[in-house]
């Protein structure tokens, strides 16, 4: 609990020009340096002084990070490619529209044209008690205030809780994972490429983080695999307010469909844990069923299996299966538009 | 800081900005953004801090012809860049932008501490759209709240922007 | 200027009227008003040249960071600020002990309690002021009966408890978190925010009450050191029985628990003993924040023995006394400026008292300049909220629809400091708004400690129709009654009378009334524009996962007080200068009842330049900008002034072209004799009243001015023809305003999810006088209904004391985003008699009319059985339509 907020503390600033330079500085300064992509999340820490890196590292000005091109089929995206530009893309919309949905939706129209993809996947917890600089689990302490008999818990987890409660709070996430995305991490002169089940950690892998980004790692592209392009999908998200507001719960769906029956899928739900949270049950159960109520009913009960609800969000657990439904029998949802 | 100097990527405080149409040589704080410089090192308080978090929509300028939160801008992102605020919008000898016209004639807005925000919004959204739907529009200008809640009125003034941009 | 110019002549009555026995009431006809037109302060607005407080910049100038308590009770022990002041670049720190004493009992000068809403004063009154309605209404708001005043606690025994202390800019017993307990004056924030992070402070935890029905059980802390329970100005601990909180511990309102306050009005047994039906439910409504989108930043410097602050205040005039008080000066001190305000709804209406810390920290500094810029999340905290309720309704009804009896048990959270009287105002304005021939009302006023409590735009009347409207609604389905019709038939017509009084009252003891009423105009209007008729065919209408529903609600609110004072000044240059003591918030009154003057002397609006926003520019008394007052009490009296503006030309003519007053007039040029042709310029008759002197360029001023009006007179004297007056005009009744809302929403009853399709407002404003203004009134107020339904909330965890909501994504006021693409709106147009060009107040009427209107859809869409609190989010549909219609939520738990 800061006594003071809204005065940011003064840092150094480097605007590299290349992602040599950038992961030059990175080196030099290790857990000194803050990467700062669209800075939504970064301004939040250091306006409410909770967080005072010495140094921030600014990708704005590297021009290599942005972009969107053709990959076998498939597509790199720069990690600095805005949400707006990620929303608008022809070719975006062509292949994967489950990720310009998911993009469109995000925040606001100022901060989707400012935000970038990577730094929307990367974002750390929403937790209000997190991010109000309670010395909690997540943020290094032995306590979770959020997981009391007392605590406001609305919009924590239902699934994988360890200790903390928070949830991975993004929109695009879910869809990169539904579409079997691959993550571009370089370190020095070093780079691998990690795919989307490894990219998000629960708390049990690392209550610190959301991601398997560490001090020094730069991710500079997100490759989206030719495999969902042009297939069937589904995203919806649900919040308070129709425009500014994290999901409650949101769903991203990608399935092939052989005929009339569902010949492979991926469903990812987030909002309920710290990472994106595959089905993989009703991805199992769903193979070579069609896409009816019957289907829709089955998977939903095998969605929420293994579901803890803490006091105020057990709500959670009928969302969770009222959108699979409807991700499987594939209605359009005003709640999207 | 000295170490730094002439390392790849340092930044300068004394920086040049391109605003509203004229180059400004200005000492800039690392840590200051956009909204602080406007305001406070150039004098143009029309850019309003609602909320200082992204939330609210008063602080919005174009960079670039882009709607952006200007209170979550670093001022240093954005030198080479071309910035314009409120001040700059109508012509130098006083006449309004069509959308200004546009509010003037509708009488839109109450408190209008939210008004710049909106209006450069929807500068920067008609740039994008200029013949959108009512709908289009009210999702182009969806990142501003008005706290009067003045927000059909704001929608009709800015439909007629959208006439009078396209006419003009 | 955008205005039509109509050849007729206004339609002036030279004193109010009523309508002849049995004849109709008409619209009015103007040459300025009820026509749109450009106020001029819009251009200044649109290029971003209009300055509001934090936009000033001065030489010198140090920067104010204040230290929120980070506790929600605590007493402070000590402060150590060696280190942060030892910092180069840290020029000061003000403490509690810094501030003047407390100010004198609320006496005839507005004290620093200001903003206290005692029982028996309009919203938003300060405190001992002098009171324009001399009946004042009663419980914080509303209606009430004449004297004494209604709402107010029955006696309490002996010995009676002191008065509870004021609340101040900063405390050493900060009693919410978040309330500021010292400021830090630096070269930069960020400077005052580092000095601040090396001062210590040590700190006495006291216990702490955020649910204000926790603070009800046996043995559980008080909110306050002095106890629990506001009662009147006092406090006392009041616990309610194990057997009552087992109740509310098993999701029920303890209604028969006991209560500080009881109100009553006819015989609620006999009531219900005669209803063919009674509906009750338990009910809970959220405390919301006011969120003004400029926090209540200030910037101050002294000169010339003179306290300057630009301010973000709702009324100027009315502001000086407080902000006075708060900064120990005496009001002649102080130069007040705020020429824009970027919002208030409430929460500003005589400023606020952090206004004192930068004028106090400047005169440390030797006046050098101070600005305070208040961030939001400090908004958030010190900012005021509108008291959330927990508690019950019942009515009984007629088989026809006809309401027999209302009984209802409120409990607000009324913040640390000052009962609010929200649920008192509520229970008033039932008896008007429904008529209801037998009402009871009780209730309690809970210290919570939590954002401080203060008037929010129709304070008790929003939560009114929250509260009694969905009853009104299932008994209307439950008895197979039109909505529309149920409301007509309970409607108040005329001059209805209303008000419930204490117990033990005298039978036959007189009741309030109205001046006027158009409920049913209103519901009728705008069932035609609604559709209301062909739209009952969405009722329930299902398509794939969405169901629609239709609604209906009234609001009702004050609408105008009497009493203050307008003053302009005809100049040698023939322009016509009205002042204006009104503050500029936003809903352009200021500027839209100075045309007042301007039409009743036939001067062209082009020759009229309005003053306002600077205390040094000589401006009129003027009523608070809050209560919807502003614009029936400025039109009289600037209808008055006109008259007085009037009178003095015609005489100057008699006096230099021979014959009387009366056989002259004014055009557009000037003074003309009647059947004449023009005999005195503007110019010319403000040149003869300088020469003149004694009453014609203010010389001399009528002795029942304010003061305020006579200081301002005598700064203006000389310059031309003065036009000054005081509302002296009469009124028998209280002024109200009322509204009708229509509302068709969709539910995705899979996900809870919910729209609204359509929103239709009328208003009851009598005379339109700026018809692009009352739609965003009707609009705004509407639409800030709607956030309360929808999605805005205060969040606090209870263990801790600590607001999680401190953002607007958390506390999530509306967006443009969740009201409908279009909404409509329309008003009646019928005069009210007892105003000279028959206006009334709308601003707040519209905010209940909507809420009502929107959560009356929900319910037809859904069910009567699902909604028992708001915000209503998604969860709360789609668990209860889940679980077979019973509703999953915490039913009473506040703060969540």
């Amino acid at each position: 609990m800061p006594p003071i907020r809204d005065a940011m503390s003064a840092f150094e600033l480097f605007q590299p020009a290349s992602v040599g330079d950038a992961l030059g500085i990175l080196d030099r300064h290790g857990a000194d340096a803050w990467v700062m992509a669209g800075g939504m999340d970064t301004f939040d820490w250091l306006k409410d002084r909770i967080k005072k890196p010495k140094v921030v590292v600014d990708l704005g000005m590297v021009d290599e990070l942005r972009g969107i091109k053709d990959a076998a089929g498939g597509l790199e995206i720069g990690a600095t490619t805005t949400l707006t530009t990620v929303a608008n893309n022809p070719l975006v919309k062509e292949r994967f529209p489950l990720l310009a949905e998911a993009a469109l939706i995000v925040a606001s129209p100022q901060i989707r044209n400012q935000g970038t993809v990577g730094g929307n996947i990367s974002q750390d917890a929403r937790c209000w008690y997190y991010r109000a600089g309670w010395p909690c689990y997540r943020a290094g302490g032995n306590i979770c205030y959020a997981d009391t008999p007392t605590a406001v818990n609305r919009e924590h987890a239902i699934f994988n809780a360890d200790r903390c409660v928070a949830v991975n709070p993004s929109d695009t996430a879910p869809a990169l994972v539904a579409l079997d995305a691959e993550f571009v991490i370089k370190r020095g002169s070093a780079e691998r490429v990690v795919p989307a089940r490894e990219f998000f950690i629960g708390p049990g892998i690392d209550i610190t983080r959301l991601t398997v980004l560490q001090p020094g790692d730069l991710l500079t592209a997100i490759r989206i695999p030719a495999t969902w392009a042009g297939k069937a999908h589904y995203f919806e998200k649900v919040r308070d307010r129709m425009v500014w507001d994290f999901a409650l719960v949101n769903i991203a769906a990608s399935l092939n469909m052989s005929g009339a029956t569902i010949s492979d899928a991926r469903m990812v739900v987030n909002g309920v844990a710290a990472e994106p949270y595959r089905l993989d049950a009703v991805e199992a159960a769903i193979k070579g069923r069609p896409r009816d109520k019957a289907t829709a009913e089955m998977a939903a009960d095998l969605a929420v299996q293994g579901a803890v609800p803490l006091r105020h969000n057990a709500y959670k657990i009928p969302l969770v299966k009222a959108l699979v439904k409807r991700a499987i029998r594939g209605e359009a949802e005003w709640a999207t538009s | 800081m000295g170490q730094n100097d002439g390392m790849a990527g340092a930044v300068e405080r004394l920086i040049t900005l391109d605003v509203n149409g004229q180059q400004r040589r200005v000492d800039v704080l690392k840590n200051e953004t956009l909204a602080m410089t406007l305001r406070y090192k150039l004098g143009l308080t029309g850019t309003k801090l609602g909320c200082d978090r992204a939330e609210c929509g008063a602080c919005t300028v174009l960079v670039d012809d882009v709607p952006r939160y200007a209170c979550s801008v670093l001022t240093h992102s954005v030198r080479g860049k071309k910035i314009q605020s409120i001040e700059g919008l109508a012509a130098p000898d006083g006449t309004l932008h069509p959308v200004q016209q546009a509010v003037v004639e509708g009488q839109g807005f109450q408190c209008a501490f939210c008004m710049p925000g909106f209006v450069m919004a929807t500068v920067g959204f008609l740039k994008t759209n200029p013949a959108p739907t009512r709908a289009q529009l009210a999702h182009g200008i969806s990142g501003n709240l008005c706290r009067c809640a003045d927000y059909n009125k704001i929608l009709d003034c800015m439909m007629v922007a959208a006439d009078k941009s396209r006419g003009a | 200027m955008a205005e039509q110019q109509k050849p007729v002549a206004p339609a002036i009555p030279v004193a109010p009227t009523k309508p002849a026995p049995g004849e109709a009431p008409k619209k009015l006809e103007f040459r300025l008003l009820g026509h749109n037109y450009t106020t001029p302060d819009l251009v200044a607005k649109v290029t971003g040249k209009a300055k509001y407080a934090e936009d000033f910049r001065a030489e010198g100038m140090v920067f104010i960071k204040l230290m929120p308590s980070p506790r929600p009770h605590a007493r402070v022990i000590s402060i150590d600020a060696s280190a942060a002041l030892a910092m180069p670049g840290v020029h000061g720190i003000l403490t509690a002990k810094d501030l003047p004493a407390p100010p004198p009992p609320p006496g005839p000068v507005p004290a620093a309690a200001a903003a206290a809403r005692p029982a028996g004063t309009p919203p938003g009154t300060p405190a001992g002021s002098p009171a324009p309605q001399a009946a004042a209404p009663g419980g914080g708001g509303a209606p009430a009966a004449p004297a004494p005043a209604a709402g107010a606690a029955p006696p309490v025994a002996a010995p009676t408890p002191p008065p509870m202390p004021p609340e101040f800019a900063l405390t050493d017993e900060p009693v919410y978190e978040g309330e500021p307990i010292l400021a830090i004056a630096a070269d930069s924030e960020e400077l005052a925010a580092e000095a601040i992070d090396r001062i210590v402070v040590e700190f006495e935890a006291l216990p702490f009450v955020i649910d204000p029905l926790e603070g009800m059980r046996p043995g559980s802390p008080d909110g306050r050191t002095q106890g629990n329970v506001f009662v009147g100005p006092s406090m006392k601990t009041v616990k309610w029985t194990a057997a009552d909180m087992a109740m509310v511990d098993a999701g029920k309102f303890p209604v028969n628990a006991e209560a500080t306050e009881t109100l009553t009005y006819g015989d609620i047994e006999k009531g219900f003993a005669e209803a063919d039906l009674i509906v009750e439910r338990d009910s809970q409504q959220q405390t919301t924040s006011h969120q003004p989108l400029e926090s209540r930043s200030a910037m101050a410097y002294w000169q010339n023995g003179k306290c300057h602050i630009n301010v973000s205040t709702q009324s100027l005039a009315r502001t000086v006394a407080a902000v006075a008080g708060w900064v120990g000066i005496k009001p002649e001190e102080l130069v007040l400026i705020s020429e824009y305000t970027g919002g208030g709804f409430g929460s500003k209406i005589p400023g606020s008292q952090s206004i004192a810390i930068p004028a106090l920290m400047s005169k440390k500094l030797n006046g050098r300049p101070v600005m305070m810029r208040i961030s939001r999340a400090e908004e958030t905290y010190i900012g005021r909220v509108r008291p959330g309720y927990q508690g019950w309704v019942k009515m009984g009804f007629k088989k026809d629809g006809r309401i027999t009896a209302v009984d209802t048990f409120i409990v607000e959270a009324s913040g640390p400091y000052r009962r609010q009287g929200d649920h008192a105002t509520s229970a008033n304005l039932a008896t008007l708004q429904f008529q209801a021939p037998n009402m009871r009302f009780r209730g309690l006023s809970v210290a919570t400690n939590t954002p401080p409590g203060t008037s929010q735009r129709a304070p008790g009347g929003l939560q009114s129709s929250v509260w009694f409207e969905p009853v009104v609604a299932e008994a209307a389905r439950k008895l197979g009654i039109d909505q529309v019709a149920i409301r007509r038939l309970n409607a108040p017509e005329g001059t209805a009378q209303f008000g419930l009084n204490p117990p033990n009252t005298p039978p036959g003891r007189p009741r309030n009334k109205v001046t006027s009423c158009f409920v049913k105009e209103c519901l009728d209007k705008g069932a035609e524009i609604f559709g209301w008729e062909a739209r009952k065919a969405n009722s329930g209408k299902r398509t794939g996962s969405k169901v629609r529903g239709i609604g209906v609600a009234t609001g009702a609110y004050t609408a105008g007080s009497i009493g203050v004072d307008g003053l302009c000044v005809l100049r040698p240059d023939g322009k016509l200068e009205i002042h204006q003591g009104i503050g500029n918030l936003g809903t352009h009154s200021v500027v839209d009842t100075a045309r007042v003057i301007a039409e009743i002397a036939n001067v062209p609006w082009e020759n009229c330049e309005v003053v306002w926003g600077n205390t040094a520019k000589g401006l009129p008394w003027s009523s608070i900008q809050a209560g919807s007052q502003t614009t029936y009490a400025h039109t009289r009296a600037n209808y008055a002034t006109g008259m007085d503006l009037k009178k003095k030309l015609t005489e100057i003519a008699a006096k230099d072209f021979g014959g009387t007053p009366e056989q002259y007039d004014t055009n557009a040029q000037g003074v003309i004799r009647k059947g004449g042709g023009l005999r005195l310029t503007w110019a010319k008759a403000a040149e003869r009243a300088i020469a003149l002197g004694g009453i014609y360029d203010g010389t001399e001023v009528p002795k029942e001015l304010n003061a305020m009006t006579k200081a301002a007179a005598a700064a203006h004297k000389g310059r031309g023809l003065m036009g000054v007056a005081r509302d002296n005009l009469p009124r028998d009744g209280q002024t109200y305003g009322f509204m009708s809302g229509f509302a068709e929403v969709e539910v995705d009853v899979e996900t809870g999810v919910w729209r609204i399709l359509e929103y239709v407002g009328v208003a009851d404003v009598g005379t339109v006088i700026h018809p692009n203004s009352l739609g965003g009134q009707i609009h705004g107020g509407g639409i800030q209904g709607i956030g309360h339904v929808r999605s805005q909330k205060l969040v606090y965890d209870p263990h801790y004391g600590a607001g999680l909501s401190t953002r607007l994504h958390h506390n999530k006021p509306p967006t443009i985003l969740d009201i409908p693409h279009t909404l409509k709106w329309a008003a009646v147009e019928l005069p009210d008699p007892t105003n000279p060009i028959g206006a009334k107040g709308i601003g707040e009427p519209s905010v209940g009319a909507a809420a009502g209107a929107v959560l009356n859809a929900l319910a037809d869409a859904i069910g009567d059985g699902i909604i028992r609190r708001t915000p209503v989010q998604p969860e709360h549909i789609m668990e209860a339509l889940a679980n077979g219609g019973k509703p999953a939520y915490e039913p009473l738990t506040a703060f969540i």
